[in-house]
Order: structure tokens, then C-alpha cells, then sequence
């Protein structure tokens, strides 16, 4: 069951990369942290709306010899 | 020997083809190919520096043995006696490989990567070491600059080899594409670059880049050279886990088919965006119209997880650079420039749930394009393989006077490039026109995988109704 919880917000994708970077003690630029931020925020909504029943690829040919 | 054979800027001219067809009339050697590329390379390289390693000694060496084996009937093929410049991020046994990178100063492996390894058994000659962007990633500023004009971008992360190939010093050139930069330098600079399927050409003994999207493959002044390349170095490779099991294949075998009947899709949503400029996509539209009046069948489609190619493409990026130099940047952080090391650490702070997340919006993806192909029964999609001629230097990161929305040059890039790299279906692209200021626009066809010999016999088509690709660059023959 999906529940209706939204993904996380940008500002919470942000927050938690914030807190990475840090521990990683990374040099990175606000800029560059707000703008991973809202790239991970699309692939988390992607994930949450139409990635329920798509496993991930492991093989990269996998199914392109039909 | 026919008039002007012997002058060497007749011969660096010729295609592959037309130097092979030379070599075997005895209308000109190896030695006399492999010296007129050295001496465009001495007068080319202080403005251009599109090689990073020159084995001159080498070169020479080899084309002697190339001239002694023809001379005794052992004939490797249509790149015997041909000298081809290679990628500085592949493996060059005796020879320098740097990858544009401080860290790698002085390295010289104790092997060759499988594809120079199968150009030497074809019988090619190495001229040199092409520059590539530090770790083929984009966050430094290689020496190297544009023949077509200096003060624009040359190309990336292939730069090297596009420039060296534009500037006639080569006959052809390696790159390799990771999210574009194979096609990129290829459409920058007036030439054929291929994209080839993901696994058709060995990744072994080439720095990686991100190894699930990394591709290995040949840029040329025509179609059919490019075929020709592919031809060489295609095939499976037991020391690359992620080599396709397909053997290799004759490319040129069917090219003069024509492309009538084909079926070639457009989505122009996503491919004629309002980021496109409009010489960019006057051009393109005249490409489709001719491959049109060729008896090509246009077809228009519509893929809307095209839309999502950008993030996920970056997101498996971002992780697999970062997995593979993580370690490396914490010994060695000092020796990578800034900019480049920033990037290739960007992904260390995302989630393994978010990389995996990825990988299952590119199955999502992959299915959808697979689905379309089926479903419009394609044999290509086309589309401007990027949607602005080169940029100035210093524009190419920053946002475009022409758009609202802050999209920089590089943005709109990827849009168009990233797509076959997420997929791995092969992608090329190939001379398409000239803006009214001089600087060459490419399109791009995207194929069915496995299925290179269909785009080449498309372009090879709408190639034999153009000379686009004769033309020559401006800066090196003023």
C-alpha cells in the first residue's frame, strides 16, 4: 500500500544533504548542494509515483536480444 | 602515382577509405601518411594542442612495419598503414596515459586497452594521445581549442580527439561517451561520432568515468570511415564484465541501402524545445525534409520519460565517479583541480536507496524507448544532437541571454545527449550544416541496440547528398 505521504520536500532533501556533506567534510557550493537537492527530490518522487513494480537494471543488456 | 598524391596536404585530406584505396594502389605508404600527419601536427598543435602525447618515434616505427607487411601481402585490413589518435583516458602500453589528471603524471601501463589493442591488429597507426577533460569529467580547462574558432568550445570530454580529426591531424580518433562526449566534440567539430550500443565495444584498460554508462567508440570524417572503425574494434571482450556477448560485424555491409522505407521518429516536445536556436533547428528540419524526399517515412512521436533522463542519468553519475575516486581524493585530493574534484565528490552524500531508485527509473526509461521503438515500429528517433552551435568558452556554464529559465548551454547538452547513455542504444551523430557564421551543427539518430548498421546506412544517405563534410575549418587553413 502507498501511503499519502508526500516525498520528501526539497527543503528536507536539502537538510538532510546539508548533514552529509558535512560528515563527508565536503567543499561543496550552496548552489551546487540546492541543485542536487532538487535532483534527488525528482528521482524521490519519481520513485514513490511510478517506480513501485520497475526493479532496477542490473544487466545492461538485459532483454535486448529479442 | 597520381598528380598532388605526394603532397602531404592532399593526403591528410583523404578519408580513410581514400587513403586505403591509396596505400593499395601504391600511390602513397604508410611512412608518407604517418609523416604528413606529424608535420600538420608541428604546425597545428602550438595554436590547437589537441594531443597530449606525441610517440613520434613510435608512429614512425610502425608505419615502416605497416609499409614491410603490405609489401609482403599481409594485408590487416581497410586501417593498415592509417594513423588514429586515442583518447588519453585508454590504456597505452609503453606510452603515457594521464587522463588530463596530476595524479597520473608520468603513468605509462604495462598494457593496452582492448581497443588499442584491436586498432594495432587491424594495422593502425597511433599517432598520439588525445587530450581529454581531467578524468573525462568536465570540471577543468584543457589547453586544447577550437579550429573552427578559437574563442569557442572545442568539445568534451573528447576534446582532443575532435579538434585533432577537424584539424586533419588524424584520420580518425577514439573517444569515449559517458554523457555525451563522443557526440558533443563530434557535432562541434563536423564529424561522425558513434555512440555504439552499451558492451559492443570493450571498456577494458579505460579509466572509467561511471562504468554503467561509459561507452568506447570512434570518431571520423565520414560515415562510412566511422563504420569502418566500429568494424575494428566491435566485439565481445572476456576482461570486461560489461561486454555485450555479440560478435563483431561488417558495419559497411548494407550502408548504400538508402533510406527509403526507413522509419525514423521525432519527438519534437522534447528534441525542438524552445532551447533550441534557430539555426540549430533549421538545420535539423532540413536534414528530416531530405531524408524525407530520400523516401524516409517521418514519424511523429511523443516519449514523455525522456523528461527524466537528466536526474537519473546524474544521480548513477554522480555515485559510480565518486565510488570509483573516493579513495584516491582522500590520499591524492591535492592533485585533482578544484573544480574536478568537487564534482566527482558530489555523489558521496547521495543515498544508496536514491542510486538504486535511479537504476529503476532507467528501467523505466529503457522500456519506455523500447516500447516506442516496437510500438512505431522505429528503426531510428532523430533529434539536433545538441541544441546550440559551440559556445563561447567562457559561456558554456553560464545562463543563456536567450532563456528565462537560467538554462545554460551545458543544460540543454544534456538534454539531448544524456538519453543513449541512460538506455545505451547506439547514437550518432553526423554532419548536418553550418550556421550563417561558419560553425558546423550535427544531428543525431538514436537506433535500436545492436543495430549501428541501420544509423550508419542513414546517414551515409543523407551524407551522399551534402558535402558538409568536406568542409574544412577555417583558423588552420586561413
Amino acid at each position: 500500500m502507498q501511503s499519502d505521504k508526500p516525498p520528501l520536500d526539497a527543503d528536507e532533501v536539502t537538510e538532510q544533504l546539508t548533514w552529509l556533506a558535512e560528515m563527508l567534510r565536503m567543499d561543496v557550493e550552496k548552489e551546487d548542494l540546492m541543485a542536487l537537492s532538487e535532483q534527488l527530490r525528482r528521482i524521490d518522487a519519481l520513485e514513490k509515483a511510478a517506480l513501485r513494480d520497475v526493479p532496477p537494471i542490473l544487466r545492461m543488456d538485459a532483454g535486448w536480444h529479442d | 602515382m597520381p598528380a598532388g598524391m605526394t603532397d602531404s596536404r592532399s593526403l591528410i585530406n583523404l578519408s580513410i577509405l581514400e587513403a586505403a584505396t591509396a596505400l593499395r594502389r601504391g600511390e602513397t605508404t604508410a611512412v608518407a601518411l604517418t609523416e604528413a600527419i606529424l608535420m600538420r601536427v608541428k604546425e597545428t598543435e602550438p595554436m590547437l594542442q589537441a594531443y597530449a602525447t606525441l610517440p613520434v618515434d613510435k608512429a614512425l616505427a610502425a608505419a615502416q612495419q605497416a609499409d614491410r607487411e603490405l609489401a609482403a601481402g599481409r594485408d590487416r585490413g581497410p586501417l593498415h598503414g592509417i594513423p588514429i589518435g586515442v583518447k588519453d583516458n585508454c590504456y597505452t602500453m609503453g606510452i603515457l596515459t594521464e587522463v588530463g589528471s596530476k595524479v597520473l603524471k608520468g603513468f605509462v601501463p604495462d598494457f593496452d586497452a582492448t581497443v588499442v589493442h584491436k586498432l594495432y591488429e587491424a594495422g593502425a597507426i597511433l599517432i598520439g594521445k588525445t587530450r581529454c577533460h581531467e578524468w573525462s569529467c568536465g570540471g577543468s580547462d584543457p589547453p586544447t581549442r577550437s579550429p573552427w574558432d578559437l574563442e569557442r568550445f572545442p568539445g568534451g570530454s573528447s576534446i582532443g580527439s575532435g579538434v585533432a580529426l577537424a584539424a586533419r591531424s588524424a584520420f580518425a580518433a577514439i573517444g569515449t561517451d559517458t554523457g555525451g562526449s563522443i557526440r558533443i566534440p563530434a557535432s562541434i567539430n563536423n564529424l561522425v561520432g558513434m555512440k555504439a550500443t552499451y558492451g559492443r565495444v570493450s571498456a577494458y584498460g579505460v579509466l572509467p568515468l561511471a562504468w554503467s554508462l561509459d561507452h568506447v567508440g570512434p570518431l571520423t570524417r565520414t560515415v562510412r570511415d566511422n563504420a569502418l572503425m566500429l568494424g575494428a574494434i566491435a566485439g565481445h571482450d572476456p576482461n570486461d564484465a560489461n561486454s555485450a556477448r555479440v560478435n563483431g560485424a561488417d558495419f559497411t555491409a548494407g550502408i548504400d541501402g538508402g533510406a527509403r522505407g526507413m522509419r525514423i521518429g521525432i519527438d519534437r516536445a522534447y528534441f525542438l524545445y524552445p532551447g533550441v536556436v534557430d539555426s540549430v533547428r533549421a538545420i535539423t528540419e532540413a536534414v528530416i525534409n531530405e531524408l524525407a524526399r530520400l523516401g524516409a517515412d517521418i514519424i511523429v512521436v511523443r516519449l514523455p520519460e525522456l523528461e527524466l533522463t537528466r536526474e537519473t542519468q546524474m544521480t548513477i553519475r554522480m555515485v559510480e565517479s565518486a565510488s570509483y575516486h573516493r579513495h584516491q581524493i582522500r590520499e591524492k585530493g591535492h592533485l585533482y583541480s578544484p573544480g574536478t574534484r568537487a564534482t566527482l565528490r558530489m555523489g558521496e552524500p547521495i543515498l544508496a536507496t536514491q542510486y538504486v531508485a535511479a537504476l529503476r527509473a532507467r528501467e523505466l526509461f529503457r522500456s519506455a524507448m523500447k516500447e516506442l521503438f516496437r510500438r512505431e515500429n522505429l528503426d531510428a528517433l532523430i533529434s539536433p544532437t545538441i541544441p546550440v552551435p559551440a559556445p563561447l568558452r567562457e559561456d558554456v556554464w553560464q545562463a543563456r541571454a536567450d532563456m528565462e529559465n537560467g538554462e545554460t548551454p551545458t543544460d540543454g547538452f544534456v538534454r539531448h545527449v544524456y538519453p543513449a547513455n541512460l538506455s545505451g542504444q547506439p547514437a550518432i551523430s553526423a554532419p548536418g550544416g553550418f550556421t550563417p557564421e561558419g560553425l558546423p551543427v550535427g544531428y543525431q539518430l538514436m537506433g535500436k541496440p545492436f543495430d549501428e548498421a541501420t544509423l550508419y546506412r542513414i546517414a551515409f544517405a543523407y551524407e551522399a547528398t551534402r558535402d558538409w563534410h568536406r568542409r574544412q575549418p577555417p583558423q588552420v587553413y586561413a
